[in-house]
């Protein structure tokens, strides 16, 4: 029975399928709990006891190893759907999320799909359409040469001419590309061919699609991007903008809204300018549109991201809307219900990812079992995880352990409730990033709202270096407890306390699913 | 036993005192001279994993966790990891020339075999985990005279890939 909200809508479904894992498979699991539908996870050898799967009202386990033979195996996770009574599949982000056959294959087998159209996935999934269609659509897009320029041809030629043309210093992008790779910057003629043959063949290993086009670099730009929601009734509203310019290698680290650098002139055009996007590939459901911010104020199109963002929370916090929740809406086919005099903006919220790197080791990986696990909480603090205390962290999987998200009055205060609640989150047994966080919202430049795309490559790491410790002090503790013989490893994880409280036998620990 | 902390090779050895619950150091050295103990006293908290910590006179609580000879601290907002050692080990034992892994991980590319010479810089193989790839390079000009997995393996951290040698 589809619940009660649902009623007339023209695709009711009451169970969903999350086609993902970690924070997100948990997010869109317990927002489907609290609108009245089953959730069904996905899991493979390596989550059989993970988070999603405890929470989930069924799991349906994918057998073989790799992403390939499980996450992304679009015909096992349809055949799971179908299995397990599901009427409906979330892709979450990542996985198969931006791939539009899994999106035709599942409304082909008569369920709902929550996303966008196969053509919209499509047209914005190529770097070249996307772009083109942008400039058709009167989107401001970044001076460039959209022209595809792939290897086997009389390549060379063309190259030169586009780059002379688009000027230096360049950027040479994957149009099948994201994440930074296939991506090369070039500030000179002399390195235009190493460099373009060297993203041509990362792009070529990472998408299958060696394919490469030209932008002039902007530098000392920030990235600012506009999360829309569209019905299929014609409604189409945005919710303000996201600032996520705190990023190391093109991964984004810190995000925050509202942005600390826009005018409300450009903040109301940067939303115009987002809707133009979507409406232009006849949008439904929840994306984002992203932008570059060049210093002088004018703002370009990077890409649209057809699916739910990583960090959709911040928007949550300071408009008060369920994004999960309007995601479901739409794909039953109900009209928004709000229109864009409806959509608040109320305060600050910032999130910062939880990685499992270590920073003092170049950001490599860290994995391992989670000795000890506790989040901060409070008044105005959101942990989105996909872990718990004693789990293993693997090689397997992203990195990202979890985000904390904090929603204060101001940017002032929500940088300050930031850092208190970093301090306060215990992560032991695997390295992470938490320390590099303090460290890089307590930077001036941070504070100060002024950082670029640029500031964690190209600050000097003993700027954000956490303090020297008082070693005397820690050998004193560790020597000390040592004696006591506390912290030691526990045996069989009987998880009798509750996580967050401390008390044995909490009673909201009951109404999960831990009966039988 | 001895006690270091993550990234400093200072070794450091602590006499401590119990007296009803609450750990005091009465004497510490570091490198084998004698220094002024830190004024800390440590007793257990109620909640596991937890310890309350007086420096000097002021209270604050920490968490704590051990992992073999690992212990992990959570003390004033910060993540600290200390070792204990047997007294007179050495930090690392690796056999000059090997290259470790920096990283647990997949080996995803091999360019070398065992007899190769391979000049400085030069990548050897490359390592993956969680989506990230790591470029194993040659330290120095040599010869290979090991080369410990395929294409395929995991790896754990520190286990020793390749040899190189003169």
């Amino acid at each position: 029975m589809a619940p009660d909200w649902m009623h007339g809508s023209p695709r009711p479904f009451s169970k969903v399928l999350v086609a993902n894992r970690g924070e997100i498979a948990v997010r869109i699991l317990q927002a489907a709990r609290e609108s009245g539908l089953s959730g069904v996870a996905v899991y493979s050898d390596a989550d059989a006891t993970s988070l999603h799967v405890e929470i989930a009202d069924d799991s349906i386990h994918l057998e073989g190893e790799g992403l390939e033979q499980t996450y992304l195996n679009e015909n096992a996770i349809i055949e799971a759907a179908r299995s397990s009574g599901a009427q409906a599949i979330h892709p979450g982000y990542g996985f198969l999320s931006e791939r539009a056959s899994f999106a035709r294959a599942v409304e082909a087998s008569g369920m709902v799909w929550i996303g966008p159209s196969t053509e919209a996935i499509e047209t914005m999934g190529d770097k070249i359409s996307a772009r083109s269609l942008m400039i058709e659509s009167g989107v401001p897009v970044i001076p460039g040469e959209e022209l595809a320029i792939s290897e086997d041809s009389d390549h060379l030629g063309a190259l030169a001419t586009a780059a002379a043309r688009v000027g230096y210093p360049l950027l040479l992008k994957a149009s099948a590309g994201g994440g930074g790779k296939g991506m090369r910057a070039v500030s000179e003629p002399r390195a235009l061919r190493s460099e373009f043959e060297a993203a041509s063949r990362e792009a070529a290993t990472a998408f299958g699609d060696g394919t490469v086009y030209i932008e002039r670099l902007l530098t000392g730009a920030r990235h600012v991007e506009v999360q829309v929601l569209c019905d299929s009734h014609g409604t189409s509203i945005h919710l303000n903008e996201r600032d996520c310019s705190l990023q190391r290698r093109y991964q984004k680290v810190i995000e925050e809204a509202p942005s600390p650098a826009l005018s409300p002139e450009v903040r109301e055009s940067m939303g115009q300018a987002a809707l133009m996007a979507a409406r232009s590939v006849g949008y439904v459901g929840a994306g984002t549109v992203e932008f570059l911010l060049a210093s002088n104020g004018q703002f370009y199109f990077l890409e649209m991201n057809t699916r739910i963002q990583v960090e959709h929370p911040v928007t949550e916090m300071t408009t008060g809307i369920d994004i999960v929740q309007k995601q479901f809406e739409v794909a039953a086919g109900l009209p928004l219900g709000i229109s864009q005099s409806d959509v608040i903006q109320s305060g600050h919220a910032i999130e910062a990812r939880i990685y499992a790197e270590d920073p003092s080791q170049g950001f490599l990986p860290s994995t391992g079992r989670l000795a000890m696990w506790r989040p901060p909480s409070g008044p105005g603090i959101r942990v989105d995880s996909g872990v718990r205390e004693g789990d293993e962290v693997t090689i397997d999987f992203d990195p990202m352990l979890a985000k904390l998200i904090v929603h204060a009055q101001n940017r002032q205060a929500a940088i300050r409730r930031l850092d208190s609640a970093l301090a306060n989150f215990v992560a032991m047994g695997v390295q992470s990033n938490i320390d590099f966080l303090r460290n890089a919202v307590s930077h001036h430049a941070f504070q100060s709202g002024s950082v670029d795309t640029d500031f964690l490559d190209s600050t000097p790491s003993a700027e954000l270096s956490p303090p020297e410790p008082d070693e005397p002090i820690l050998v004193a503790i560790a020597a000390s407890a040592h004696r006591l013989g506390v912290g030691r490893a526990r045996s069989g994880e009987t998880e009798l306390a509750d996580g967050h409280t401390g008390h044995p036998g909490d009673p909201f620990r009951t109404l999960r699913r831990t009966f039988p | 036993m001895e006690w270091s902390v993550a990234r400093s090779d200072a070794r450091y050895g602590a006499t401590l005192e119990e007296h009803e619950g609450r750990v005091s150091v009465t004497s510490l050295t570091r490198d084998d001279s004698e220094v002024t103990p830190p004024n800390v006293v440590v007793s257990a908290d109620e909640k596991e994993g937890r310890v309350l910590v007086e420096v000097d006179g002021s209270p604050r609580l920490a968490h704590v966790s051990r992992i073999g000879d690992t212990w992990w601290v959570h003390v004033n907002g910060r993540t600290h990891v200390v070792h204990l050692h047997d007294r007179g080990s050495s930090a690392t034992d690796i056999t000059k020339g090997a290259l470790t892994a920096p990283m647990p991980g997949t080996v995803v590319e091999l360019h070398v075999k065992q007899g190769q010479r391979v000049r400085e810089g030069q990548v050897l193989m490359v390592l993956e985990a969680m989506k990230m790839e790591h470029k194993i390079t040659s330290p120095k000009a040599g010869e290979v005279a090991i080369v410990n997995y395929e294409q395929g393996d995991r790896v754990e951290m520190g286990s020793v890939l390749v040899e190189i040698v003169d």
